[in-house]
């Protein structure tokens, strides 16, 4: 199982990097968060090589599928997307104490993802299909772009309570003006909502062409609404009624929430209600 | 007139509350908090498996709000309804001024609509206006969009816009989530959905609908040929299917193999593998020849079910050893001839030939137990699918106009100066992502300014 071990390497990069990060904002040094950035790369390297050998590897088992299809699986992919998307942004904004707030999120994804069983288990009928790929991948990618939205938005909660009491020192001090946390807060859920919405109906699409119904109110389904609900209710909130600042970043939080009680919590807390997925 | 627009009409209150963003706030809000309950409460369960969970008050309660099936109760359903009116007033309110403001764009530049640009720049140049006015508007069509001119009191405005289509994509989102209700509607009233077990060799012409309360006639008849069920090494099911035949007026006119995720349709009609079973008891498959090989009968036998093989006697299948004194899989048959006392033998299915030492008229051979199976298939009519299909495509174009498309805005203002000189003005807005915006007014303003230097 060569690719678990990759997966655990990427874990221990993933908690230097939050390690990195994190230091670099307690001894505000550039450098150390610079060092923290290539580490990422290499998870990114890392992580890449671990799915497509798991890919691989489940060929030579004669079983054969991409790597997306039980918990241990999907807590990685989304580990993995979360990394990719966060170094995407670290480049766009010049910026790297984002990683501070993003990167504990990927390593706590592959912390919780180690304790699952990392067997590679042939599928059940009901998820060998194309619309597997398209469907998964495109709410993963969601998922990334909404805990990027939630983690800007912490650090956007944090430096907000900071420059109302217009101090510019410590930590928060370090962090990018409120206007810009604000902006990609914004920024990263225009990204994550068309996705979801394309993953919601590659969902339906696959239900309707496994068992003839495009929507049938199951619990996974009805939490996808439910964060898309959400979603659009910030984005009404903040083009039409200008809804800035604390209360765009509060409900930014509120939708990665649901994100995870869909994702996980449907599976882990509702579990027995819902039959396929698993994860 | 006056008096009317200090205090609305109360039509003006209803139509300003239902075009307002704060309902579709608040209806988005509600939708999403209330639709949590439906993953809490488990739904559509029979009414006992409610009783062993919840205390009879509550089970009462929960009932009478419709909480075992709330996605369906007249409350959700009036809550999607104000969504949908809410949704499709404020279309009708904004949807004829968007249009009208793309289709009568301000292309001069005064003063009030400068002051409200955070992007402009001026400058000054000699020479004739309209040379100027020229050159600028070749500027803009190479590097930006093709200007329209418009020339007013000695001054000459130069408008261009790029990306126009984003203010539609707002529009054609909302449009599509009414579309994709419509789907769901014609598929409610036009379709059904149904569930069907068919034993191999079997014929169904009705399906029953809505949990077994009504039969729909398909209108043809669907023939169970055989089920196949595969495994993996672990024992786990890797795949099943079923051939399935269509007989419609008296003969096949369909014939499909189906599995999980690829099903069988027939005149709107589909068919979706969803599971199986064992249809009755299994069956042991004997084979009866004569002694010098010719084939006599090929028996299929219940547990102590009499077969008659015509011209030898009754044959009873009365025992099966899954591996009889270490040979393996064997049948216990008992032969009733006329006029003779009943004979009780075992048969081998690893030795087809060791018969033939019983020295009988006829040889059995034992090929195996067969348990029939039944097929269960999801069947579902839904002549509204395509409709929502249609919204869900609109919906990725609508977002993907809206959020990825942007609606650039670049005036120029050339107007002649108190000292003889040209006065242009240049300035510039985006309807959403100002940042990217910013980078490309700097390039322009740049190039702009250098034409002619």
């Amino acid at each position: 199982m060569s690719n678990v071990i990759l997966f655990n390497l990427t874990t221990v990069l993933f908690g230097v990097a939050s390690a990195l990060y994190l230091g670099a904002l307690y001894a505000r040094n550039e450098k150390i968060s610079a060092v923290g950035t290539w580490v990422c790369v290499l998870a990114a390297v890392v992580s890449t090589a671990a799915l497509g050998l798991r890919w691989y590897e489940s060929y030579r088992m004669g079983i054969g599928r991409i790597p997306v299809t039980n918990l241990y699986e999907s807590l990685v992919f989304f580990a993995w997307a979360v990394n990719l998307f966060y170094l995407v942004v670290e480049g766009k904004y010049r910026n790297r104490t984002f990683g501070a707030f993003v990167m504990p999120i990927a390593f706590f994804t592959m912390v919780f993802a180690v304790y699952n069983d990392s067997g590679i288990q042939p599928l059940v009928p009901a998820l060998q299909s194309y619309w597997l790929h398209a469907h998964v991948i495109t709410c993963f990618v969601g998922y990334a772009a909404f805990a990027v939205s939630a983690g800007v938005a912490f650090m956007y909660l944090l430096k907000a309570r900071q420059e109302k009491a217009k101090i510019s020192e410590g930590i928060v001090g370090l962090l990018p003006p409120c206007k810009m946390l604000d902006d990609l807060v914004y920024r990263a859920i225009i990204w994550g909502f068309p996705f979801l919405t394309v993953g919601i109906i590659t969902g339906a699409a696959w239900a309707n062409y496994a068992w003839g119904t495009y929507w049938s109110w199951d619990p996974k389904e009805t939490w996808s609404l439910i964060v898309w609900l959400v979603y659009a209710a910030f984005l009404h909130a903040r083009i039409t009624r200008g809804w800035h600042g604390r209360r765009a970043a509060i409900l930014s939080i509120v939708g990665f929430l649901s994100t995870i009680m869909c994702y996980l919590g449907v599976n882990l807390v509702l579990s027995g209600l819902h039959s396929y997925g698993g994860g | 007139m006056a008096d009317e627009k200090r205090t609305p009409s109360p039509i003006d209150r209803v139509w300003n509350f239902f075009t307002s963003v704060k309902l579709a706030i608040f209806t988005l809000i509600v939708l999403a908090s209330t639709s949590i309950l439906g993953t809490i409460i488990e739904q559509n369960q029979p009414p006992a498996k409610y009783h062993q969970i919840y205390e009879d008050w509550a089970f009462a309660l929960m009932d009478r709000l419709n909480l075992f099936d709330m996605y369906h109760s007249m409350w959700f359903l009036f809550i999607l309804v104000l969504f949908t009116v809410n949704l499709s007033c404020c279309t009708i309110d904004r949807f004829p001024k968007m249009l009208k403001v793309v289709r009568n764009p301000r292309t001069k530049l005064d003063g009030n609509l400068e002051k409200t640009l955070s992007l402009s720049d001026r400058w000054k140049r000699k020479g004739p206006l309209s040379g100027w006015a020229g050159k600028y508007a070749e500027a803009l069509s190479a590097s930006f969009a093709k200007p329209t001119v418009t020339e007013d009191g000695g001054e000459v405005h130069l408008y261009a816009e790029t990306g126009v289509a984003s203010r539609f994509g707002v529009y054609v989102t909302h449009l599509s989530i009414i579309i994709i209700f419509i789907g769901a509607i014609i598929g409610n009233v036009f379709g059904f959905k149904g569930y069907v077990n068919i034993p191999e060799g079997e014929s169904v012409t009705q399906v029953p609908v809505r949990g077994g309360v009504r039969m729909q006639d398909l209108g043809f008849t669907l023939r169970c040929n055989s089920f196949r069920l595969e495994t993996y090494p672990g024992g786990q099911p890797k795949s099943y299917m079923s051939d399935l035949s269509v007989i419609d007026g008296g003969r096949e006119t369909l014939r499909k193999t189906i599995v999980v995720n690829d099903p069988l349709q027939y005149k709107g009609i589909w068919f979706y593998q969803s599971s199986y079973g064992q249809a009755g008891g299994a069956t042991a498959q004997v084979a009866v020849t004569r002694k010098d090989g010719t084939p006599l009968a090929t028996l299929a036998l219940s547990v102590n079910e009499p077969v008659p093989v015509e011209g030898y006697g009754i044959v009873r299948g009365v025992n099966y050893e899954q591996n009889f004194q270490g040979n393996g899989p064997a049948l216990q048959v008992t032969v009733e001839k006329p006029g003779k006392p009943a004979a009780s033998f075992w048969l081998f299915q690893g030795r087809p030939d060791l018969d033939r030492r019983r020295n009988d008229s006829v040889v059995f051979s034992f090929s195996g137990l067969s348990s029939k199976m039944f097929t269960g298939l999801q069947v579902a009519k839904d002549p509204g699918v395509n409709v929502v299909w249609l919204g869900c495509a609109l919906m990725v174009i609508g977002l993907v106009m809206a959020f990825f498309l942007s609606h650039q805005r670049v005036w120029v203002r050339l107007s002649p100066g108190a000292d003889g000189r040209v006065e242009v003005v240049l300035a510039g807005s985006a309807s959403r992502n100002r940042l990217a915006f910013e980078k490309r007014f700097e390039k322009l303003q740049t190039g702009v300014k250098a034409v002619g230097q």
